[in-house]
């Protein structure tokens, strides 16, 4: 069984099926990109991975542990998955040091100086060191990102999610964002991303799998997904945003 | 000496009458304080239990504690639409004769009756705040391993808060003005106590007008405390 393992997934919103079984496995180190039509269940599906959205039926076992099972520990396991979400929300009431130590600090996991020095080490690694004292509402998009990636890090996760990253950004500060992704997967870390920076899946993802009508319809290297895709929808879906 | 002069002392010079606005005005700030005090606790409790139970989907209403939610939704709903539904000077007067009948202490029966009737307002402010917080805010506060409480505590509270605080100083000042209804329970706060003097010396002018000012540079006390209070808030909206 892989790192993350999901099967017969099913998610319904009142009478409107979003997800209509889907079954993955994901191994340890694996970058996994996401790709589909807006209303396809792509996001759906990474939100249930941390229970954001609560499935509707099937199971998801996150090392071996079901999460899905009545009384797990929900808060336990979302320790171990960063998120990141297409609008940032960063916790506008905290500056920039406190979005980053809050969560570290509030469970017990560093103390305040541990937590302060980790957060510095990680906020060099994207370049924002001085504006540890900010708020967030003094930033760009791309700034704000890069701290929210850099929040969920300071929880030293094993899996980093990420749910259309740069889809809320001027198109001048994709690339920071971006960039700032591409290292975190050159240092090994397991990454499942939704995406439509195409470009992204391309260079970096291990696997890309298209998601329509809320099933798996094709998976495959990044190579073959984009040179020979094979069903009639992907290749209608490609046409447009390639 | 002028009219106006003789009429003040009369009014509140003689006999110490102006104990009866000092007296007045301790009793008023006193009942005030505490019943927002009260109000505010109560606010807080059904205002989060009505969120929590709203922004849950059916789904996630089964089972026990979904059940336990839907009851305490329930009775919150009732609470804050009997509160709202009736007169304060009902409520006072029902909680003086009926509930509250064999108490002693007026003060007592008034700070109750105002802080659950405040709480029902204040509730109501406080859901509307929550609700304004982005949802995003709480999604990011769990998907980071922090439990409801405490992503509520630190980050959703704080905002609805500032968001919430120019219609939570109007319910203060609201709350303020109608303890003078406490005279209809012979309690001697400050309106009674005005009243009382204008009973005594057939004065009407100057004990009214006199409690009406010191209703209003109270106000304006409050007014300015919270325009401090907000502009310390609003340090983390700074571009």
């Amino acid at each position: 069984m892989g790192m993350i393992s999901v099967k017969n997934l099913h998610k319904s919103f009142g009478s409107n099926e979003v997800l209509r079984g889907i079954d993955y496995e994901i191994e340890k180190g694996e970058k996994i990109v996401i790709i589909g039509a807006s209303g396809s269940g792509k996001s759906t599906f990474l939100r249930c991975l941390n229970l954001l959205e609560i499935p509707t039926s099937g199971q998801i076992f996150i090392d071996g542990e079901e999460i899905t099972a009545p009384g797990a520990n929900v808060d336990q396991i979302r320790r171990k998955m960063g998120m990141v979400f297409q609008h940032f929300n960063l916790f506008n009431n905290l500056s920039i040091m406190d979005n980053i130590i809050l969560a570290p600090t509030m469970l017990g996991l560093m103390n305040k100086e541990e937590a302060k020095e980790k957060a510095l080490t990680l906020l060099k690694r994207v370049n924002l060191v001085e504006k540890a004292d900010a708020f967030p509402a003094q930033l760009s998009g791309g700034q704000k990102q890069r701290i929210a990636i850099v929040r969920s890090l300071a929880m030293n996760p094993e899996v980093m999610l990420f749910d259309e990253p740069t889809s809320a950004l001027d198109p001048e500060m994709v690339g920071e964002v971006l960039e700032v992704m591409r290292e975190l997967a050159d240092s090994g870390m397991t990454m499942v991303v939704v995406t439509h920076e195409m470009g992204f899946a391309r260079e970096v993802a291990s696997k890309v799998i298209f998601v329509d009508e809320g099933i798996i319809k094709e998976e495959n290297t990044p190579a073959e997904f984009f040179t020979h895709p094979q069903n009639h929808r992907l290749q209608d879906f490609l046409s447009k945003v390639l | 000496m002028s009219e106006l002069q003789r009429k003040f002392i009369q009014d509140f010079i003689e006999k110490d009458r102006w104990h009866f606005i000092t007296d007045g005005l301790k009793t008023t700030l006193t009942v005030t304080l505490l019943a927002l005090l009260i109000g505010t606790c109560i606010g807080i409790i059904v205002g989060i239990i009505r969120c929590a139970h709203d922004q849950q989907t059916a789904n996630e209403l089964r089972g026990a504690k979904g059940a336990v939610l839907k009851i305490l939704n329930l009775l919150c709903k009732l609470y804050v639409t009997v509160i709202r539904g009736t007169p304060a000077l009902i409520q006072l007067l029902i909680m003086f004769f009926i509930i509250m009948v064999s108490a002693r202490s007026k003060v007592l029966v008034a700070v109750i009756t105002f802080g659950i009737n405040s709480g029902a307002y204040v509730a109501e402010i406080f859901r509307g705040g929550i609700m304004s917080v982005d949802q995003g805010q709480m999604e990011a506060g769990r998907s980071l391993g922090l439990n409801y409480v405490q992503t509520m505590t630190r980050i959703v509270l704080p905002q609805a808060f500032k968001a919430t605080l120019p219609a939570l100083v109007n319910e203060f000042i609201a709350l303020l003005k109608e303890t003078s209804i406490c005279g209809y329970i012979g309690l001697n706060e400050l309106t009674r106590g005005g009243d009382i003097i204008r009973g005594t010396t057939f004065d009407a002018f100057l004990p009214l007008f006199g409690v009406a000012l010191i209703y209003l540079v109270l106000v304006l006390v409050i007014s300015l405390i919270s325009g401090l209070v907000e502009k310390q808030l609003r340090k983390s909206d700074m571009r």
